[in-house]
């Protein structure tokens, strides 16, 4: 299970890329797309749409469940990846490449980890 | 490790209300502990989370005969509910969330009253080869419920009434259900009820989790965020306005001549409106396709907003032939 240096994670399984530009980009993490299953569908926001820290912004179906995603910052949605509402199998071939939205104007943050933190995270069981 | 297990049982049958509950059931579960849920709907189509509720439900067909569409937080495909169906929902937190135990629970419910059944696939529950039960999934915040119906008595015509097997004109997104050979379980014991079942699956609960089972109580239920949560559940916006992108089409021969539109629609709204025909002008074509764009997708009003327009026989016969379409 691929975890990547350089970004940053979320209790809940997302990735963050703070990309340099005040914005981040978010996504699932590899751990994620797997407890999931074949992903089906994907809801993602609106562009220009708030989001708020901790609360969920958007939810995937697999053939398990569904699971709401959580936003990791409070912020508007700048972009989203229209190219997962067609493929929302790209979440589970390359989810660190499949991200979700690109939030700008970011305020609160969740506590994030580190790829060291968040593995010692999964290896207690969470 | 579950310490703790409850049940509830749901004496209000409206569809809305019993959402909302199930909803402030699972943000209120406590810690190592599992509720029991047991709830029914009303004359109900109860759709998946990303499902195109045309697609799925005849929804014209349902309102005339007072029923009702919901759509649910968890994923998978449509069912009917009346009140010869039990729900179950199993809320528990995710690190105690184990479906095959949970199901369990329901086997042995079934066992105690004489009914063998058998899981099938990911998501039914069979007995004599036939579905009784299909159960779905939904997680959010390390807390999941899993649920499902347990088809007691079902008014079987109603299936075929009120779910649409095959949407032709329709073509969409989303996720599509699949059709099974569904049995009754009151086939199988005649002596099946609902209050029977009921018990048979707290003495289930109480077998598979070894503690004994105590009743949820309604003090604990925030009646206030319950209500907007039911609000959120009525709402069009949660019903028809999933961002599920579809196109409709339909075809008529009039009197006057031949009439063909096209739709394309996305959260529950017509993006766009393409007229064809042999007989009406270029003008009232545009003006009937501008006055569709922007509007709820439904015949009902499609119809109306087309009669908003100045009177013209062909407009009438139009709005005459969607209000009898099954949309």
């Amino acid at each position: 299970m691929a975890i990547l240096e350089g970004l940053k994670y979320t209790k809940s399984h997302e990735w963050v890329k703070e990309n340099g530009d005040g914005t981040v980009t978010v996504g699932l993490t590899d751990y994620a797309q797997q407890e999931l299953g074949d992903l089906v569908f994907v809801n993602l926001p609106m562009a220009g749409d708030a989001v708020t820290a901790g609360e969920a912004f958007g939810d995937v179906e697999s053939v398990k469940a569904v699971s709401d995603v959580f936003s990791p910052v409070s912020g508007e949605v700048a972009e989203i990846n229209e190219e997962l509402l067609d493929a929302p199998q790209l979440i589970n071939e390359t989810p660190y490449d499949a991200w979700f939205i690109k939030v700008e104007n970011v305020g609160d943050t969740e506590e994030l980890l580190s790829a060291a933190e968040y593995e010692t995270f999964l290896a207690q069981g969470e | 490790m579950v310490e703790r297990t409850y049940y509830y049982i749901q004496q209000e049958t409206e569809p809305f209300r019993n959402l909302a509950l199930e909803r402030y059931l699972l943000e209120n579960v406590p810690k190592h502990s599992c509720i029991l849920y047991l709830w029914q709907n009303q004359h109900t189509v109860v759709i998946g989370r990303n499902q195109n509720c045309w697609q799925e439900c005849k929804l014209q067909q349902l309102e005339q005969d007072g029923g009702v569409m919901v759509r649910r937080l968890s994923g998978g495909g449509a069912v009917y509910h009346d009140l010869g169906n039990l729900n179950f929902t199993f809320l528990i937190g995710k690190k105690d969330y184990h479906v095959p135990r949970q199901l369990d629970v329901i086997l042995h419910a079934l066992r105690q009253l004489g009914i063998e059944a058998q899981k099938s696939g990911r998501n039914d529950l069979i007995a004599d080869g036939r579905k009784f039960s299909g159960n779905a999934f939904y997680e959010s915040g390390g807390r999941c419920y899993h649920h499902g119906t347990l088809m007691m008595d079902v008014d079987r015509e109603m299936l075929g009434k009120y779910l649409r097997v095959s949407a032709s004109k329709l073509a969409s997104k989303g996720v599509t259900s699949v059709q099974s050979r569904v049995v009754n379980l009151k086939e199988l014991n005649l002596e099946l009820t609902k209050e029977k079942l009921e018990q048979a699956l707290i003495d289930g609960m109480q077998a598979v989790y070894g503690h004994q089972v105590q009743p949820y109580s309604q003090v604990w239920l925030d009646e206030e965020i319950i209500a907007a949560y039911e609000r959120e559940f009525r709402s069009d916006a949660w019903r028809f306005g999933q961002r599920i992108p579809f196109s409709w089409e339909t075809e008529h021969r009039f009197s006057w001549g031949n009439f063909q539109l096209q739709c394309q629609a996305n959260c529950g709204k017509i993006q766009q409106a393409v007229i064809y025909s042999d007989a009406m002008d270029a003008n009232l074509i545009g003006e009937m396709a501008a006055q569709l764009a922007g509007c709820a997708f439904g015949s009902k009003a499609m119809a109306q907003r087309l009669s908003q327009l100045e009177p013209r026989q062909e407009i009438a016969d139009v709005c005459q032939y969607l209000l009898e379409q099954d949309i």
